[in-house]
C-alpha cells in the first residue's frame, strides 16, 4: 500500500527549515564522534538525521525519540558481533540489580527421588547444614507442604525466598527417623567446585567461573580431596565441560594455582597499549601432580583461558572436544546522564603462546568423543557459527581431525563418561609426558 | 540568496551549539520541542565515538549507520524500512511494468524471508511454492539477517538464469528449488464463467489493477450475451498494492459515496477517498473471496463492498493489514527512500481494518475442519506490529459464527469455497443474507 506524499507549499517549508536544523546538527555530531573519515560519515549521519526527522513527523503514530535511539543504537551494535549491544538506563540499572541480587536459601543441593526431595549436599555451615540436615538426607515437607505429587521445581519453590524468613521442614534421616526442623533462610552462594575421588585420582568439577570465590572453593575441594587420599595426589582431573566462563578474575586466579608465575594470558585491544598481559604468582599447587583438563564444545570463555594457558605451559593435557571459541572480551561503557551502557567488543583474548582464542577455541590434545562414532563430526553450536561473529585471521583450517578422535564402541554404556574415563587413562600414560613436552617446546618457540 | 542562507545557517549552528551546552533550552520549532529530539541524537554520536575509539577493530562508520537505520525503521512496524537508491529506483519500476524473477510475494517474517503467495503463472507457482513457505537459503547461501529488499534483489536479475531457492515449510521439512529467472509480466487479472456465473480474480493491486478489471467485465458480459446473473471477486492471497488501484476497483461496483478514509497523525493529513458516479454491472449480485492472504488493498475493496452492502463477502477472515505505507524519498530519491507507514485505513462505517480484517458475511473454509490448524499467519501475529485501536472505531462485534467447512472427502482442489460462492449467488440465500447484514 503506497502512496507518494503529496505535500502543500507551507508543509514543504517547514520540512525544509526543520531538515536544515537537523543537517546542521551533523557536523556537531561528527566532531563530537571523533570521527576521521569525514565527508562520507557526514553524509550518512544527514541521512540518519533526516530519517528520524521524517518518522518523528509522519509516523502514523507519535513515537518516543528515546526509543527509536535505541533501536538504533541496539541494531548498529549488534551488527558488530554477537556480543556487542546496548542497553537503555532502565535495562542497565535492571541488569545491575540482576548481577548483585542474593537470594535466600537453605544452602543444599537437591534432587527429586521417589516422590521425596533428596539432599545431595548440604553446604557446610549454610543455614540447613547447620540445622542438622546432611547430605542423604531425604525432605518429605516444605513449609507445611508435602512434596509428594510434586515436581522439583514446584516442592522447591518454598525454600527460596526472602532471607531472614523461617521455614518448616520434615526430614526423612537414612535411618528412617523422622524429624520436623524450622530452617532459616539465608544468603547462600552456590557452591562453585564439585570434587571426589575418581580412580584413585582427584577429580574437580567447575560448573562456571561466575563465582568470586571460586578458587577459594577449588583450593578447599583440592585440601579435601588430598586428605581422602592421605596427603598424596597422583593425579588430577580439572572437568570444565559446558563451563560457559563468567569473571575473568577467577579464571586467572584458577590458572595461577597450577603455574609457578609466567603469563597465564594476554589481552589485546585495536591500540598497542590497550595489550594486557596477566602473570601467574609464584608457587603453585601440587608441582608434580599431572593434571588432564577435560573440555567440549561448551566450554567457553574463562574455560578456554584455563585450558589454554595451562597446555601451552606444559602443565596439563586436554582431553575432550574443542572447546567454543569465545576470545574477546566485551567491556560495559556507561553512558552519561542516565543514558543507560554500551557492552562492546574491546579486545581478544591470546593464550600464552601467542594464539588467538576466538573463533579456533582451544584443541584438545587427545580428541574424545562422549558417543559412539557416527561416521561424520557433529555440528556443535560453536562461536564461529554465530552470526556476524568476530573472525579470526588464523582460524582457518583449524578443525578436529575425525581419525583422531577416540569414540567409544558402539556397546560403551552411555551412562559412563567415557571422556572421563579416557581421562583417567592418559593420566597414568607415559603419553602423559610426551604430551607435555610436545606443548612446552611448541610454547618455548614463540 | 546562497548568501543570506549561508548567514542564516550559521546563527542557526551558533543557536544549537550554544544550546547544547546549556541543554536545558527548550528550541520551539513548528510548535513543538526539538530538545529531546536533540539529546537523542546526541547519544547517538556519543555512542559512535565510543565504537569508534575502543572497538576491538577498525569499524566502518557508514556501515554502522546504515545498521541503525535500518533497526531505527524496523522498530517501527513490520512494513517500515528504508529503501536503497537502487531500490527506490526498482520501485519505482516495480509499481509499473515487467520485472525479471522468480514471481512471488514476499515479507519478512522474524527474520525470515516468508512466501505471502505466489503469483499466479510464473516459475514459483508452477514449481509449487505455497504461501507460508519460508526462504531460508537463495543459491545454497543463507540469507538469515539480510533484509527484505537484499533477499529479492538476490532473486531478482538476469532472465534465463537458474536460481536455488531453499524452502523450509511445516517447520521442519526442507524443499530445494531450482527456478529459471523469467519477466514476470503482472498479469494480474484473469476471468472465467463458471457454471454461469462471472468469475473475476485480482492477484495484486498494480498500476493496471483497474484497467485489467474493467477489460475482464466487458469481455465477461460479451461471452454472456449482456447479461452477467451474477459476479464472483476473488480476491483470496491478494496481497494488496497500490491504494489508488483499490479506489478505483471499489468505485467500479458502487455509484458514488464513500469507500475508505484514511488517517494520519494530525488530522490535516485525513482524507475521504469517494466512488465516481456511475457503475459496472449495476444490480448484478456480487460475492467477494476472501482469504487469511488477502490484505491491504484487498480488505480496502472487500470492507467498501461490505459497509455499503453492495455485495457479500464470503471465505475466510482476511490477514488485517489497515496501514498506509508512504515511500518518502530522501533528497529527491539520490539517498533512496524510507517507506513509512503513515495512516491507518478506515472502512466506510468507520471501522479499523488493523490488526482485526475483514468478518466475512458467510464463513466458509477451503480446507476440511482437521486441517485448519495449518492457519496462515495475520497482521496480528507479526511481531511489533501496529497495535489494534481502542476507542471511538472499535467495533466491539466478534460474534462467533459457524463456519462451513468442506465435507469429508471432498476434494480440496475442488475449490470449496467457490463451488459455495456459485451455490449462495444461485439461491435465496444471497439476497437474504445481504438484507441481514449490518
Amino acid at each position: 500500500m503506497y502512496l507518494l506524499i503529496k505535500s502543500s507549499i507551507l508543509k514543504i517549508t517547514s520540512i525544509i527549515l526543520a531538515a536544515i536544523f537537523f543537517t546542521l546538527w551533523c557536523p556537531y555530531l561528527v566532531a563530537k564522534a571523533q570521527i576521521s573519515n569525514n565527508s562520507q560519515t557526514l553524509k550518512k549521519l544527514e541521512l540518519f538525521a533526516d530519517i528520524f526527522y521524517q518518522i518523528r513527523e509522519n509516523y502514523v503514530d507519535e513515537i518516543d525519540d528515546a526509543l527509536l535511539i535505541q533501536s538504533a543504537l541496539n541494531s548498529a551494535l549488534n551488527s558488530l558481533d554477537p556480543h556487542s549491544g546496548y542497553s537503555s538506563a532502565s535495562d542497565f540499572i535492571e541488569q545491575k540489580k540482576r548481577e548483585k541480587r542474593e537470594y535466600g536459601g537453605l544452602g543444599i543441593e537437591v534432587s527429586l527421588e521417589n516422590e521425596v526431595i533428596k539432599v545431595n549436599h548440604a553446604i557446610k555451615d549454610g543455614p540447613a547444614y547447620m540445622a542438622g540436615i546432611r547430605t542423604g538426607d531425604m525432605i518429605t515437607s516444605v513449609g507445611g507442604n508435602p512434596v509428594k505429587g510434586k515436581t522439583l521445581a514446584k516442592a522447591v519453590e518454598g525454600m527460596r525466598g526472602d532471607p531472614g524468613d523461617p521455614i518448616k521442614l520434615i526430614i526423612l534421616k537414612p535411618d528412617d527417623t523422622k524429624t520436623e526442623l524450622t530452617v532459616i533462610r539465608q544468603v547462600v552462594r552456590g557452591r562453585a567446585v564439585r570434587h571426589r575421588i575418581e580412580s584413585g585420582y582427584g577429580y574437580v568439577y567447575i560448573e562456571t567461573f561466575n563465582n568470586s570465590e571460586l578458587t577459594e572453593d577449588l583450593i578447599d575441594a583440592l585440601n579435601s580431596i588430598t586428605q581422602g587420599l592421605n596427603g598424596d595426589l597422583p593425579g588430577l582431573i580439572i572437568d570444565l565441560r559446558g563451563n560457559r566462563g563468567g569473571l575473568l578474575e577467577q579464571s586467572i586466579k584458577v590458572s595461577s594455582l597450577f603455574l609457578n608465575g609466567g603469563e597465564v594470558l594476554s589481552a589485546k585491544g585495536k591500540k598497542l597499549q590497550d595489550t594486557q598481559r596477566y602473570h601467574a604468582e609464584h608457587g603453585e599447587l601440587f608441582p608434580d601432580t599431572p593434571i588432564v583438563i577435560l573440555i567440549n564444545s561448551g566450554s567457553a570463555s574463562a574455560a578456554e583461558i584455563v585450558a589454554g594457558a595451562l597446555q601451552d605451559r606444559g602443565r596439563a593435557v586436554i582431553v575432550g572436544r574443542r572447546s567454543f571459541g569465545k576470545g574477546s572480551v566485551q567491556s560495559v561503557i556507561p553512558l552519561s546522564e542516565d543514558n543507560g551502557a554500551l557492552k562492546i567488543t574491546t579486545q581478544r583474548y591470546y593464550t600464552p603462546s601467542g594464539k588467538s582464542i576466538q573463533s579456533r577455541g582451544i584443541m584438545p590434545d587427545v580428541l574424545v568423543a562422549i558417543t559412539p562414532d557416527t561416521g561424520e563430526i557433529k555440528k556443535r553450536l560453536r562461536e564461529y557459527n554465530l552470526p556476524n561473529s568476530l573472525s579470526n585471521k588464523d582460524d582457518t583450517n583449524f578443525k578436529e581431525v575425525y581419525e583422531e578422535i577416540i569414540y567409544p564402541n558402539d556397546d560403551w554404556n552411555t551412562s559412563d563418561d567415557f571422556q572421563l574415563h579416557k581421562a583417567i587413562q592418559v593420566l597414568s600414560l607415559k603419553k602423559y609426558h610426551e604430551i607435555i613436552e610436545k606443548n612446552m617446546n611448541i610454547g618455548n618457540l614463540n | 540568496m546562497k548568501y543570506v542562507f549561508t548567514v542564516f545557517a550559521m546563527i542557526f549552528a551558533v543557536f544549537l551549539y550554544t544550546s547544547s551546552s546549556l541543554n536545558k533550552t527548550a528550541i520551539a520549532f513548528d510548535g513543538k520541542t526539538y530538545k529531546d529530539a536533540f539529546e537523542q541524537l546526541d547519544l547517538f554520536a556519543d555512542v559512535l565515538a565510543r565504537v569508534n575509539n575502543d572497538y576491538v577493530v577498525d569499524i566502518n562508520n557508514t556501515e554502522l549507520i546504515s545498521e541503525a537505520i535500518n533497526g531505527m525503521l524496523l522498530s517501527l512496524d513490520p512494513h517500515s524500512s528504508y529503501i536503497s537508491p537502487k531500490e527506490y529506483k526498482n520501485l519505482l519500476i516495480s509499481t509499473s511494468g515487467e520485472y525479471s524473477g522468480l514471481g512471488m510475494e514476499v515479507t519478512l517474517d522474524e527474520g525470515f524471508v516468508k512466501v505471502i503467495s505466489p503469483i499466479d503463472d510464473t516459475p514459483a507457482k508452477k514449481a509449487g511454492i505455497k504461501p507460508g513457505d519460508f526462504i531460508i537459503e537463495i543459491n545454497d547461501e543463507s540469507i538469515f539477517g539480510l533484509s527484505l529488499s537484499e533477499a529479492v534483489d538476490l532473486m531478482r536479475g538476469k532472465p534465463g538464469e537458474l536460481v536455488n531457492i531453499t524452502i523450509a515449510r511445516n517447520n521442519d521439512e526442507r524443499i530445494q528449488f531450482n527456478l529459471k529467472r523469467e519477466i514476470i509480466k503482472r498479469k494480474i487479472v484473469t476471468y472465467s464463467i463458471k457454471e454461469g456465473i462471472g468469475y473475476i480474480r485480482i492477484s495484486q493491486f498494480n498500476e493496471n489493477a483497474y484497467q485489467e478489471l474493467s477489460k475482464a467485465i466487458s469481455s465477461l458480459e460479451k461471452e454472456m450475451f449482456g447479461s452477467v446473473p451474477g459476479l464472483i471477486l476473488d480476491l483470496r492471497g491478494n496481497p494488496g498494492g497500490l491504494l489508488d488501484q483499490s479506489i478505483k476497483i471499489s468505485s467500479a461496483f458502487l455509484d458514488g459515496g464513500k469507500v475508505v478514509s484514511t488517517k494520519g497523525r494530525k488530522e490535516s493529513d485525513n482524507r475521504n477517498y469517494n466512488a465516481d458516479k456511475g457503475e459496472l454491472l449495476k444490480e448484478v449480485p456480487i460475492i467477494i473471496l476472501i482469504d487469511e492472504g488477502s490484505a491491504s488493498a484487498s480488505e480496502i475493496v472487500a470492507g467498501a463492498i461490505q459497509d455499503r452492502k453492495r455485495g457479500l463477502i464470503v471465505g475466510m477472515k482476511s490477514f488485517g493489514k489497515g496501514s498506509v505505507q508512504s515511500i518518502i524519498p530522501l533528497k529527491g530519491g539520490a539517498e533512496g527512500a524510507i517507506k513509512l507507514t503513515t495512516q491507518r485505513y478506515y472502512t466506510p462505517s468507520g471501522k479499523s481494518i488493523q490488526g482485526k480484517g475483514i468478518t466475512p458475511n458467510i464463513l466458509i473454509g477451503y480446507f476440511p475442519e482437521d486441517l485448519k490448524k495449518k492457519e496462515r499467519k495475520k497482521e496480528a501475529d507479526l511481531p511489533n506490529t501496529l497495535p489494534i485501536e481502542t476507542g471511538e472505531h472499535q467495533v466491539e462485534s466478534e460474534v462467533i459464527m459457524p463456519i462451513d467447512y468442506p465435507p469429508n472427502g471432498f476434494k480440496i482442489d475442488s475449490d470449496y469455497q467457490l463451488k459455495r460462492s456459485v451455490e449462495i449467488l444461485k439461491s435465496e440465500t444471497y439476497a437474504d443474507k445481504l438484507d441481514s447484514s449490518t
